[in-house]
Protein backbone atom coordinates (compact mmCIF):
# COMPACT_ATOMS: atom_id res chain seq x y z
CA UNK A 1 0.00 0.00 0.00
CA UNK A 2 1.42 3.45 -1.04
CA UNK A 3 1.20 6.77 1.23
CA UNK A 4 -1.53 8.22 -1.46
CA UNK A 5 -4.18 5.18 -0.57
CA UNK A 6 -2.78 4.97 3.09
CA UNK A 7 -4.05 8.54 3.18
CA UNK A 8 -7.45 7.48 1.39
CA UNK A 9 -8.28 4.84 2.87
CA UNK A 10 -7.43 6.84 6.21
CA UNK A 11 -9.90 9.98 4.45
CA UNK A 12 -12.49 7.65 4.23
CA UNK A 13 -12.53 5.94 7.85
CA UNK A 14 -12.02 9.08 9.43
CA UNK A 15 -14.98 10.35 7.71
CA UNK A 16 -13.02 13.33 5.75
CA UNK A 17 -13.67 11.97 1.96
CA UNK A 18 -15.81 13.54 -0.33
CA UNK A 19 -18.44 11.44 -2.16
CA UNK A 20 -15.91 10.84 -5.24
CA UNK A 21 -13.12 9.99 -2.79
CA UNK A 22 -15.09 7.68 -1.36
CA UNK A 23 -16.51 5.73 -4.56
CA UNK A 24 -12.44 6.46 -5.58
CA UNK A 25 -11.36 4.49 -2.52
CA UNK A 26 -14.20 1.52 -2.43
CA UNK A 27 -13.50 0.93 -5.88
CA UNK A 28 -9.74 0.67 -5.07
CA UNK A 29 -10.09 -1.54 -2.07
CA UNK A 30 -12.28 -3.84 -4.32
CA UNK A 31 -9.36 -4.30 -6.32
CA UNK A 32 -6.76 -4.40 -3.54
CA UNK A 33 -6.45 -7.83 -1.33
CA UNK A 34 -4.10 -5.94 0.71
CA UNK A 35 -6.45 -2.47 0.96
CA UNK A 36 -8.97 -4.66 1.50
CA UNK A 37 -7.70 -6.50 4.50
CA UNK A 38 -7.06 -3.71 6.35
CA UNK A 39 -10.11 -1.66 5.65
CA UNK A 40 -12.38 -5.13 6.79
CA UNK A 41 -10.29 -5.50 9.61
CA UNK A 42 -11.32 -1.63 11.17
CA UNK A 43 -14.39 -1.31 9.77
CA UNK A 44 -15.74 -4.77 11.23
CA UNK A 45 -14.98 -3.51 14.57
CA UNK A 46 -17.66 -1.25 14.21
CA UNK A 47 -20.07 -3.94 13.03
CA UNK A 48 -20.75 -5.32 16.67
CA UNK A 49 -22.73 -1.81 17.25
CA UNK A 50 -25.90 -2.08 17.03
CA UNK A 51 -27.52 1.55 15.85
CA UNK A 52 -25.19 4.31 14.48
CA UNK A 53 -24.01 6.70 17.10
CA UNK A 54 -21.00 4.18 18.20
CA UNK A 55 -19.12 5.57 21.59
CA UNK A 56 -16.21 3.64 22.27
CA UNK A 57 -13.70 5.63 24.62
CA UNK A 58 -10.22 5.63 22.90
CA UNK A 59 -11.59 3.00 20.09
CA UNK A 60 -8.29 3.20 17.92
CA UNK A 61 -10.41 3.02 15.18
CA UNK A 62 -12.71 5.75 14.23
CA UNK A 63 -16.17 5.28 13.87
CA UNK A 64 -17.32 8.53 11.78
CA UNK A 65 -16.87 6.93 8.73
CA UNK A 66 -20.07 5.39 9.68
CA UNK A 67 -21.79 8.31 9.91
CA UNK A 68 -19.90 9.63 6.25
CA UNK A 69 -21.61 7.06 5.20
CA UNK A 70 -24.62 7.05 6.52
CA UNK A 71 -24.73 11.18 4.99
CA UNK A 72 -23.44 9.96 1.81
CA UNK A 73 -26.53 7.60 1.81
CA UNK A 74 -29.07 10.82 1.71
CA UNK A 75 -27.03 13.08 -0.59
CA UNK A 76 -26.07 10.24 -3.27
CA UNK A 77 -28.93 8.16 -4.42
CA UNK A 78 -26.28 6.50 -6.89
CA UNK A 79 -23.94 5.31 -4.04
CA UNK A 80 -27.48 5.18 -1.64
CA UNK A 81 -28.16 1.95 -4.30
CA UNK A 82 -25.27 0.45 -4.07
CA UNK A 83 -24.52 0.88 -0.62
CA UNK A 84 -27.61 -0.12 0.85
CA UNK A 85 -27.89 -3.72 0.59
CA UNK A 86 -28.79 -5.25 4.05
CA UNK A 87 -26.64 -8.11 5.02
CA UNK A 88 -28.16 -11.33 7.16
CA UNK A 89 -29.92 -8.65 9.14
CA UNK A 90 -27.12 -6.86 10.43
CA UNK A 91 -27.89 -3.37 8.41
CA UNK A 92 -25.78 -1.38 9.44
CA UNK A 93 -23.31 1.08 8.03
CA UNK A 94 -19.61 -1.24 7.77
CA UNK A 95 -21.33 -4.71 6.97
CA UNK A 96 -23.20 -2.38 3.97
CA UNK A 97 -19.94 -0.92 3.26
CA UNK A 98 -18.76 -4.34 3.51
CA UNK A 99 -20.99 -5.54 0.57
CA UNK A 100 -20.61 -2.73 -1.93
CA UNK A 101 -16.42 -3.91 -1.66
CA UNK A 102 -16.62 -7.69 -2.08
CA UNK A 103 -20.33 -8.35 -3.22
CA UNK A 104 -22.54 -10.71 -1.25
CA UNK A 105 -21.48 -13.75 -3.19
CA UNK A 106 -17.82 -12.95 -2.15
CA UNK A 107 -19.07 -12.13 1.39
CA UNK A 108 -20.94 -15.52 1.62
CA UNK A 109 -18.10 -17.21 0.28
CA UNK A 110 -15.61 -15.76 2.95
CA UNK A 111 -17.95 -16.85 5.72
CA UNK A 112 -18.14 -20.63 4.26
CA UNK A 113 -14.68 -20.81 4.47
CA UNK A 114 -14.30 -19.37 7.45
CA UNK A 115 -16.53 -22.06 9.12
CA UNK A 116 -15.45 -24.79 7.57
CA UNK A 117 -11.93 -24.30 8.43
CA UNK A 118 -13.35 -23.71 12.14
CA UNK A 119 -15.50 -27.46 12.31
CA UNK A 120 -11.73 -28.85 11.17
CA UNK A 121 -9.79 -27.14 13.72
CA UNK A 122 -12.23 -28.06 16.15
CA UNK A 123 -12.84 -31.64 15.35
CA UNK A 124 -8.75 -32.02 15.46
CA UNK A 125 -8.80 -30.76 18.51
CA UNK A 126 -9.89 -32.59 22.28
CA UNK A 127 -9.34 -29.44 24.14
CA UNK A 128 -12.70 -28.65 25.89
CA UNK A 129 -12.62 -25.31 25.75
CA UNK A 130 -13.29 -26.22 22.06
CA UNK A 131 -12.96 -22.26 21.16
CA UNK A 132 -9.43 -21.82 20.29
CA UNK A 133 -8.17 -22.66 17.15
CA UNK A 134 -5.98 -21.23 14.72
CA UNK A 135 -8.35 -18.53 13.86
CA UNK A 136 -8.92 -17.15 17.37
CA UNK A 137 -12.53 -16.73 17.83
CA UNK A 138 -15.13 -19.16 16.46
CA UNK A 139 -19.34 -18.73 17.82
CA UNK A 140 -20.19 -21.75 19.59
CA UNK A 141 -22.65 -22.44 22.01
CA UNK A 142 -21.40 -22.28 25.54
CA UNK A 143 -21.06 -25.45 26.86
CA UNK A 144 -18.90 -24.73 30.00
CA UNK A 145 -19.93 -21.26 30.25
CA UNK A 146 -23.31 -20.61 32.70
CA UNK A 147 -24.77 -18.40 29.92
CA UNK A 148 -25.76 -19.25 26.12
CA UNK A 149 -23.77 -16.93 23.99
CA UNK A 150 -25.57 -16.24 20.75
CA UNK A 151 -24.23 -17.27 17.82
CA UNK A 152 -22.89 -15.08 15.58
CA UNK A 153 -23.47 -13.39 12.16
CA UNK A 154 -20.14 -13.70 10.47
CA UNK A 155 -19.73 -9.92 10.16
CA UNK A 156 -20.69 -9.72 13.89
CA UNK A 157 -17.83 -12.50 14.75
CA UNK A 158 -15.39 -10.99 13.22
CA UNK A 159 -16.29 -7.70 14.64
CA UNK A 160 -15.81 -9.23 18.21
CA UNK A 161 -12.65 -10.66 17.18
CA UNK A 162 -11.34 -7.73 15.87
CA UNK A 163 -12.51 -5.71 19.91
CA UNK A 164 -10.72 -9.14 21.25
CA UNK A 165 -7.43 -7.97 19.07
CA UNK A 166 -7.54 -4.35 19.96
CA UNK A 167 -8.30 -4.75 23.41
CA UNK A 168 -5.43 -6.90 23.63
CA UNK A 169 -2.97 -4.08 22.39
CA UNK A 170 -5.11 -1.84 24.81
CA UNK A 171 -4.49 -3.58 27.84
CA UNK A 172 -1.63 -5.87 27.96
CA UNK A 173 0.46 -3.34 29.33
CA UNK A 174 -1.60 -3.17 32.41
CA UNK A 175 -1.80 -6.52 33.12
CA UNK A 176 1.72 -7.18 32.87
CA UNK A 177 2.19 -4.50 35.82
CA UNK A 178 0.42 -6.95 38.07
CA UNK A 179 1.44 -10.30 36.31
CA UNK A 180 5.13 -9.03 36.92
CA UNK A 181 4.27 -8.99 40.43
CA UNK A 182 2.78 -11.79 41.04
CA UNK A 183 4.28 -14.58 38.78
CA UNK A 184 7.38 -16.01 38.83
CA UNK A 185 8.64 -14.58 35.49
CA UNK A 186 8.86 -11.01 36.93
CA UNK A 187 9.54 -8.27 34.21
CA UNK A 188 10.06 -10.69 31.52
CA UNK A 189 5.85 -10.76 31.04
CA UNK A 190 6.46 -7.55 29.67
CA UNK A 191 7.92 -8.92 26.36
CA UNK A 192 4.39 -10.33 26.03
CA UNK A 193 3.00 -6.22 25.40
CA UNK A 194 2.84 -5.58 21.51
CA UNK A 195 4.04 -2.17 22.37
CA UNK A 196 5.64 -0.78 25.48
CA UNK A 197 4.42 2.86 26.16
CA UNK A 198 5.95 4.91 28.50
CA UNK B 1 -37.48 -46.59 62.37
CA UNK B 2 -37.44 -42.99 61.45
CA UNK B 3 -34.98 -41.78 64.30
CA UNK B 4 -32.40 -44.56 63.51
CA UNK B 5 -32.66 -43.70 59.63
CA UNK B 6 -32.37 -39.99 60.39
CA UNK B 7 -29.49 -40.69 62.80
CA UNK B 8 -27.76 -43.23 59.72
CA UNK B 9 -28.35 -40.53 57.31
CA UNK B 10 -26.99 -38.05 59.40
CA UNK B 11 -23.74 -40.04 59.85
CA UNK B 12 -23.27 -40.45 56.63
CA UNK B 13 -23.76 -37.61 55.45
CA UNK B 14 -21.06 -36.54 57.71
CA UNK B 15 -18.58 -39.42 56.50
CA UNK B 16 -19.53 -37.83 53.08
CA UNK B 17 -18.89 -34.24 53.81
CA UNK B 18 -15.85 -35.04 55.34
CA UNK B 19 -14.63 -37.20 52.28
CA UNK B 20 -15.61 -34.16 50.19
CA UNK B 21 -14.42 -31.84 51.92
CA UNK B 22 -10.93 -34.18 51.79
CA UNK B 23 -10.28 -34.42 48.09
CA UNK B 24 -12.90 -32.89 45.83
CA UNK B 25 -13.42 -29.25 47.25
CA UNK B 26 -9.44 -28.97 47.07
CA UNK B 27 -8.50 -31.91 44.99
CA UNK B 28 -5.98 -34.75 47.08
CA UNK B 29 -4.56 -33.88 50.10
CA UNK B 30 -0.74 -33.07 49.51
CA UNK B 31 1.51 -35.63 50.24
CA UNK B 32 5.17 -35.50 51.12
CA UNK B 33 6.68 -35.34 47.42
CA UNK B 34 4.02 -32.30 47.26
CA UNK B 35 5.86 -30.85 50.23
CA UNK B 36 9.24 -31.44 48.58
CA UNK B 37 8.37 -29.43 44.94
CA UNK B 38 6.86 -26.73 47.18
CA UNK B 39 10.25 -26.04 49.16
CA UNK B 40 11.69 -26.52 45.41
CA UNK B 41 9.00 -23.06 44.56
CA UNK B 42 9.26 -21.24 47.77
CA UNK B 43 13.27 -21.49 47.11
CA UNK B 44 12.17 -20.30 43.00
CA UNK B 45 10.02 -17.61 44.69
CA UNK B 46 12.90 -15.92 46.81
CA UNK B 47 15.99 -16.26 44.79
CA UNK B 48 13.77 -14.45 41.76
CA UNK B 49 14.15 -11.58 44.29
CA UNK B 50 17.04 -11.99 46.85
CA UNK B 51 20.05 -12.57 44.06
CA UNK B 52 21.72 -10.73 41.82
CA UNK B 53 21.88 -11.88 38.24
CA UNK B 54 22.12 -10.96 34.85
CA UNK B 55 21.25 -12.76 31.49
CA UNK B 56 20.14 -12.92 27.95
CA UNK B 57 16.72 -15.05 27.61
CA UNK B 58 14.35 -15.75 25.03
CA UNK B 59 10.52 -15.61 25.06
CA UNK B 60 9.01 -17.92 22.09
CA UNK B 61 5.46 -17.61 21.54
CA UNK B 62 3.96 -19.48 18.27
CA UNK B 63 6.50 -18.48 14.92
CA UNK B 64 7.82 -15.02 17.63
CA UNK B 65 10.88 -15.33 19.49
CA UNK B 66 12.19 -12.34 21.88
CA UNK B 67 15.67 -12.05 22.90
CA UNK B 68 15.81 -10.19 25.96
CA UNK B 69 18.37 -8.98 28.41
CA UNK B 70 17.32 -9.12 31.69
CA UNK B 71 19.19 -7.51 35.19
CA UNK B 72 18.35 -8.58 39.02
CA UNK B 73 20.56 -6.46 41.55
CA UNK B 74 20.20 -6.68 45.40
CA UNK B 75 21.21 -3.67 47.22
CA UNK B 76 21.00 -3.82 51.26
CA UNK B 77 16.80 -4.91 51.43
CA UNK B 78 16.28 -3.54 47.48
CA UNK B 79 16.32 -4.85 44.49
CA UNK B 80 16.32 -3.59 41.37
CA UNK B 81 15.59 -4.91 37.65
CA UNK B 82 15.55 -4.22 34.05
CA UNK B 83 14.55 -6.10 31.27
CA UNK B 84 15.85 -4.92 27.79
CA UNK B 85 13.90 -6.05 24.31
CA UNK B 86 16.99 -6.60 21.90
CA UNK B 87 14.44 -7.88 19.24
CA UNK B 88 11.32 -5.88 18.08
CA UNK B 89 10.57 -3.02 19.56
CA UNK B 90 13.79 -2.54 21.92
CA UNK B 91 11.97 -1.18 25.01
CA UNK B 92 12.78 -0.92 28.23
CA UNK B 93 11.26 -1.93 31.40
CA UNK B 94 12.66 -1.32 35.17
CA UNK B 95 11.73 -1.06 38.79
CA UNK B 96 13.99 0.52 41.18
CA UNK B 97 13.80 0.27 44.80
CA UNK B 98 11.66 -2.54 45.21
CA UNK B 99 11.73 -3.74 48.61
CA UNK B 100 12.59 -7.18 49.60
CA UNK B 101 10.24 -7.53 52.00
CA UNK B 102 7.06 -6.19 49.46
CA UNK B 103 5.18 -9.49 49.01
CA UNK B 104 2.29 -9.19 46.62
CA UNK B 105 -0.19 -12.04 47.04
CA UNK B 106 1.15 -14.28 43.88
CA UNK B 107 4.56 -14.50 45.25
CA UNK B 108 3.24 -15.51 48.97
CA UNK B 109 0.91 -18.24 47.37
CA UNK B 110 4.54 -19.96 46.32
CA UNK B 111 6.58 -19.37 49.65
CA UNK B 112 5.80 -22.25 52.40
CA UNK B 113 3.57 -21.84 54.82
CA UNK B 114 4.20 -19.57 57.64
CA UNK B 115 1.84 -19.92 60.06
CA UNK B 116 -1.09 -22.29 61.16
CA UNK B 117 -3.61 -20.37 59.41
CA UNK B 118 -1.47 -20.96 56.31
CA UNK B 119 -2.81 -23.57 54.04
CA UNK B 120 0.58 -25.90 54.68
CA UNK B 121 -0.30 -27.54 50.39
CA UNK B 122 0.08 -23.94 48.95
CA UNK B 123 -0.71 -24.61 44.99
CA UNK B 124 -0.41 -28.30 45.27
CA UNK B 125 -4.14 -27.66 46.04
CA UNK B 126 -4.94 -26.59 42.24
CA UNK B 127 -1.65 -28.30 40.76
CA UNK B 128 -0.58 -31.63 40.86
CA UNK B 129 3.52 -30.80 41.14
CA UNK B 130 5.95 -33.51 40.72
CA UNK B 131 9.40 -32.93 39.85
CA UNK B 132 11.36 -34.48 36.70
CA UNK B 133 14.42 -35.23 35.09
CA UNK B 134 17.57 -33.11 34.89
CA UNK B 135 18.35 -31.55 32.51
CA UNK B 136 20.92 -28.52 31.11
CA UNK B 137 19.35 -24.98 30.74
CA UNK B 138 21.91 -21.93 30.16
CA UNK B 139 24.86 -23.96 31.18
CA UNK B 140 23.69 -24.59 34.73
CA UNK B 141 22.66 -27.92 36.17
CA UNK B 142 18.85 -27.52 36.32
CA UNK B 143 15.55 -29.40 38.16
CA UNK B 144 12.47 -30.04 36.06
CA UNK B 145 9.35 -29.35 37.95
CA UNK B 146 6.11 -30.27 36.11
CA UNK B 147 2.72 -28.61 37.37
CA UNK B 148 -0.39 -29.71 36.16
CA UNK B 149 -3.81 -28.13 36.94
CA UNK B 150 -6.18 -29.83 38.82
CA UNK B 151 -8.85 -28.67 37.22
CA UNK B 152 -9.86 -27.12 33.43
CA UNK B 153 -9.85 -23.38 34.45
CA UNK B 154 -5.58 -23.09 34.19
CA UNK B 155 -2.82 -24.26 31.70
CA UNK B 156 0.12 -26.54 33.49
CA UNK B 157 3.79 -25.84 33.30
CA UNK B 158 6.59 -27.32 32.72
CA UNK B 159 9.63 -25.68 34.44
CA UNK B 160 13.60 -25.37 35.06
CA UNK B 161 14.93 -24.53 38.15
CA UNK B 162 18.79 -23.72 38.67
CA UNK B 163 19.55 -26.81 41.23
CA UNK B 164 22.40 -24.30 43.28
CA UNK B 165 20.05 -21.74 43.43
CA UNK B 166 16.43 -22.44 42.65
CA UNK B 167 16.14 -19.71 40.40
CA UNK B 168 13.46 -20.28 37.55
CA UNK B 169 15.41 -20.71 34.26
CA UNK B 170 12.63 -21.95 31.98
CA UNK B 171 8.92 -22.08 31.59
CA UNK B 172 6.68 -23.25 29.41
CA UNK B 173 2.91 -22.70 29.68
CA UNK B 174 1.16 -26.01 28.49
CA UNK B 175 -2.85 -26.44 26.87
CA UNK B 176 -4.59 -28.90 28.64
CA UNK B 177 -3.58 -30.79 25.50
CA UNK B 178 0.31 -30.89 26.88
CA UNK B 179 0.68 -28.42 23.52
CA UNK B 180 3.22 -25.57 24.57
CA UNK B 181 1.81 -22.22 23.95
CA UNK B 182 4.71 -20.33 25.33
CA UNK B 183 8.65 -20.59 26.62
CA UNK B 184 10.96 -18.56 28.50
CA UNK B 185 14.16 -19.24 28.93
CA UNK B 186 17.52 -18.12 29.99
CA UNK B 187 20.43 -18.44 26.97
CA UNK B 188 22.75 -17.70 29.15
CA UNK B 189 22.99 -16.12 33.11
CA UNK B 190 25.69 -14.99 35.37
CA UNK B 191 25.00 -14.47 39.29
CA UNK B 192 26.46 -11.44 39.52
CA UNK B 193 26.68 -7.46 39.35
CA UNK B 194 26.38 -6.43 35.55
CA UNK B 195 28.01 -3.46 34.40
CA UNK B 196 25.10 -1.27 32.91
CA UNK B 197 24.67 -2.90 29.41
CA UNK B 198 25.36 -0.62 26.02
CA UNK B 199 21.67 -1.07 24.91
CA UNK B 200 19.71 2.10 24.00
CA UNK B 201 16.63 1.42 24.58
CA UNK B 202 14.11 2.93 22.65
CA UNK B 203 11.43 3.49 25.09
CA UNK B 204 12.04 3.43 29.21
CA UNK B 205 8.90 2.78 31.34
CA UNK B 206 9.03 2.47 34.64
CA UNK B 207 6.75 -0.30 35.62
CA UNK B 208 4.00 0.82 38.25
CA UNK B 209 3.69 -0.61 41.97
CA UNK B 210 0.36 -1.05 43.41
CA UNK B 211 -0.24 2.12 45.81
CA UNK B 212 3.09 4.41 45.14
CA UNK B 213 2.00 7.66 43.69
CA UNK B 214 2.83 6.19 39.72
CA UNK B 215 0.25 3.62 40.26
CA UNK B 216 -2.08 6.38 40.26
CA UNK B 217 -2.22 6.58 36.50
CA UNK B 218 -4.09 3.23 36.52
CA UNK B 219 -7.50 2.14 34.76
CA UNK B 220 -10.65 4.59 35.24
CA UNK B 221 -13.47 4.97 37.67
CA UNK B 222 -16.73 3.68 36.86
CA UNK B 223 -20.26 4.95 37.63
CA UNK B 224 -21.21 1.94 39.46
CA UNK B 225 -19.42 -0.72 41.98
CA UNK B 226 -18.93 -4.56 40.37
CA UNK B 227 -18.42 -7.66 41.46
CA UNK B 228 -16.84 -11.10 40.33
CA UNK B 229 -19.21 -13.94 41.36
CA UNK B 230 -17.13 -16.66 40.47
CA UNK B 231 -13.47 -17.19 40.47
CA UNK B 232 -11.91 -20.60 39.57
CA UNK B 233 -10.56 -21.87 42.90
CA UNK B 234 -7.26 -20.62 44.50
CA UNK B 235 -7.46 -16.85 42.49
CA UNK B 236 -7.48 -14.06 44.51
CA UNK B 237 -7.12 -10.44 43.62
CA UNK B 238 -4.03 -9.42 43.37
CA UNK B 239 -4.11 -5.70 44.58
CA UNK B 240 -6.63 -3.47 46.41
CA UNK B 241 -8.44 -2.11 43.33
CA UNK B 242 -11.06 0.38 43.88
CA UNK B 243 -14.71 -1.15 43.75
CA UNK B 244 -15.11 1.00 40.78
CA UNK B 245 -12.09 0.16 38.86
CA UNK B 246 -12.68 -0.30 35.20
CA UNK B 247 -10.00 -2.94 36.46
CA UNK B 248 -9.70 -6.64 38.53
CA UNK B 249 -6.57 -8.63 38.21
CA UNK B 250 -6.35 -12.20 40.28
CA UNK B 251 -3.85 -14.83 40.37
CA UNK B 252 -3.40 -17.91 41.80
CA UNK B 253 0.35 -18.02 42.22
CA UNK B 254 1.62 -18.92 38.46
CA UNK B 255 -1.43 -17.72 36.35
CA UNK B 256 -2.74 -14.36 36.68
CA UNK B 257 -5.89 -13.09 34.57
CA UNK B 258 -7.16 -9.29 34.29
CA UNK B 259 -10.58 -8.25 33.76
CA UNK B 260 -11.37 -4.90 31.77
CA UNK B 261 -14.90 -3.57 32.36
CA UNK B 262 -16.58 -1.17 29.65
CA UNK B 263 -19.88 0.88 29.38
CA UNK B 264 -20.12 1.43 25.61
CA UNK B 265 -22.53 4.46 25.54
CA UNK B 266 -25.02 2.26 22.63
CA UNK B 267 -26.38 -1.08 22.65
CA UNK B 268 -24.45 -3.81 21.21
CA UNK B 269 -25.20 -7.32 20.00
CA UNK B 270 -24.49 -9.19 22.02
CA UNK B 271 -21.81 -11.73 21.06
CA UNK B 272 -17.88 -12.96 22.10
CA UNK B 273 -14.65 -12.89 20.77
CA UNK B 274 -10.93 -14.07 21.34
CA UNK B 275 -7.81 -13.84 20.14
CA UNK B 276 -4.55 -15.30 21.43
CA UNK B 277 -1.21 -14.46 21.65
CA UNK B 278 1.31 -17.14 23.01
CA UNK B 279 0.07 -18.30 26.09
CA UNK B 280 -2.16 -15.13 26.57
CA UNK B 281 -6.00 -14.85 25.68
CA UNK B 282 -8.13 -11.81 25.02
CA UNK B 283 -11.48 -12.88 25.42
CA UNK B 284 -13.96 -9.85 24.83
CA UNK B 285 -17.83 -10.39 25.31
CA UNK B 286 -20.91 -7.97 25.05
CA UNK B 287 -23.31 -8.15 27.01
CA UNK B 288 -26.20 -6.37 28.96
CA UNK B 289 -26.16 -6.01 32.48
CA UNK B 290 -29.50 -4.84 34.21
CA UNK B 291 -30.32 -3.55 31.04
CA UNK B 292 -27.02 -1.66 30.78
CA UNK B 293 -24.66 -2.35 28.23
CA UNK B 294 -20.96 -3.93 29.01
CA UNK B 295 -18.17 -4.88 27.10
CA UNK B 296 -16.48 -7.02 29.18
CA UNK B 297 -12.23 -8.17 28.11
CA UNK B 298 -10.86 -10.82 30.20
CA UNK B 299 -7.11 -10.53 29.65
CA UNK B 300 -4.70 -13.32 31.04
CA UNK B 301 -2.69 -16.63 31.09
CA UNK B 302 -6.29 -19.05 31.54
CA UNK B 303 -7.91 -21.06 29.00
CA UNK B 304 -10.64 -19.20 27.15
CA UNK B 305 -13.73 -21.36 29.13
CA UNK B 306 -11.83 -19.53 32.14
CA UNK B 307 -12.59 -16.02 30.91
CA UNK B 308 -16.05 -17.19 29.68
CA UNK B 309 -17.08 -18.40 33.11
CA UNK B 310 -15.54 -15.38 34.58
CA UNK B 311 -17.24 -13.05 32.38
CA UNK B 312 -20.43 -14.54 33.25
CA UNK B 313 -20.61 -13.60 36.78
CA UNK B 314 -19.96 -10.64 36.52
CA UNK B 315 -22.51 -8.17 38.11
CA UNK B 316 -23.50 -4.72 39.43
CA UNK B 317 -23.11 -4.43 43.10
CA UNK B 318 -26.92 -3.61 43.97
Amino acid sequence: MNETMRESLSAVLDGEANEVELERTLRLIGADAELRQTFIRYSAASAAVQGHAIDFPHLDVSQRVLRALEGERQQAPRLHQRLLRPLGGVAIAASVALTAVLGGQQLAQLGAVEAGSVSQTVAADPSPVGMVNALGATAVHARYGTQPVPVLQPAARTAYQELARQRMDRYMQEHAEHAALNTPQGLVLFARVPEIRR
Amino acid sequence: MGSFHAGLSKSLWGALLALFAATSVHGAACTAADTEVLAWLDRMSRSLENLSYHGTATLQRGGDVQVLRVYHLVEGDNSSERLVQLTGQGAQVEREAHALTCLHPGQRMLRLAQSQDEDPCGIARYYRVSLGAEERVAGRNALELRVQPGDMYRFGYRMALDRETGLLLKAQTLDNADRVLETFQFADLAYARADRGQEAPSVVHRARHPGSAAGTAEAPLLPRAWIVRWLPAGFRATDAAPERSARRTFTDGLAVFSIFLEQPANTMLPGEGVVRQGGTISYTRGMQLDGQPVLVTVLGEVPVNTARMVADSIAWVQ
